[in-house]
């Protein structure tokens, strides 16, 4: 296996451990992860658009506790089901992804954007599905969920770009 | 007669060129190959460049990285030109018996990793 040298040893250890080799040489693994990753992402980012969306002021006719509770759970389930593909796709080829520039970028937009869901967009919207119509969203609930929407589009293109950096 | 037989080879050829792109499977990572020689013909193309080499015992088609990765790092159309003497590092096609992808490559002197 050629491990790119200058990438952490913990890395290198886990694209060397069984569980990599057996990714990359399954037929396989690897085309389901990335099957996978991709389903994924279209539930999470749909979801997430919906209640962002929400939050900007869509869907004013639908009471909005009928939106938040089905679309949290979808993120949640794509969420779940990207971190579990992302894992595998990169334990095939953590050391040269983990030094990948686009790669890096990728990973502080997602930690920023998970922050930003639990500390702001979240709880705004919980606020929004408890009190139920015509509820006037703080102005910094609609920037969060303004930059929630940018964030996870420029996490979609990073992730579609590693391959070409 | 020549556009059926091309749009066949075309066929055939496409899920060949996407496993290529986007897997894992089909490369025999298990074992590390070099192959080492003069580049016969060069194709600096998307979605991966591709060179063939001709190494003592055969010549290799050498699957390289897409294009702007190459240039990012340094590896531009004129290092993988026809002529150059090249070393490439990586893995045998499983399903192609000439085929194999690089990893690392190495010209003039100059080591470029593909991945």
């Amino acid at each position: 296996m050629l491990v790119l040298a200058e990438a952490p040893q913990l890395l290198i250890a886990l694209e060397q451990s069984a569980l990599g080799a057996a990714i990359r040489q399954s037929v396989w693994a690897y085309p389901v992860a990335n099957v996978g990753h991709i389903v994924a992402l279209t539930l999470f980012a749909g979801s997430v658009a919906i209640m962002d969306l929400q939050l900007l002021g869509a869907f004013a006719a639908t009471p909005p506790a009928a939106i938040v509770r089905p679309a949290r759970i979808m993120a949640m389930l794509g969420l779940g089901l990207m971190a579990l593909t992302g894992f595998m796709l990169f334990a095939a080829e953590a050391s040269h992804v983990a030094m990948n520039r686009v790669f890096q970028v990728k990973a502080g937009l997602i930690t920023l954007g998970i922050l930003n869901a639990l500390l702001i967009a979240g709880p705004a919207l919980s606020a929004l599905g408890a009190t139920g119509a015509n509820m006037v969203v703080p102005a910094r609930a609609r920037a969060a969920a303004a930059l929630s929407l940018a964030i996870w589009i420029s996490v979609t293109a990073c992730g579609r770009l590693i391959a070409y950096l | 007669m020549h556009k059926t037989l091309g749009l066949m080879a075309l066929l055939v050829a496409t899920p060949a060129a996407v496993l290529a792109h986007h897997g894992w499977g089909s490369y025999d990572a298990s074992r590390t190959i070099t192959v080492q020689g003069p580049i016969q013909s060069s194709s600096y193309g998307n979605p991966h460049a591709t060179i063939t080499v001709k190494a003592a015992e055969k010549v290799w088609t050498v699957t390289l990285a897409p294009v702007s990765r190459m240039q990012a790092r340094g590896a531009s159309a004129e290092l993988v030109a026809v002529g150059k003497t090249v070393k490439a590092e990586g893995y045998a096609s499983k399903a192609e018996p000439n085929e194999m992808r690089a990893e690392r490559i190495t010209v003039d002197g100059k080591t470029v990793e593909m991945r």
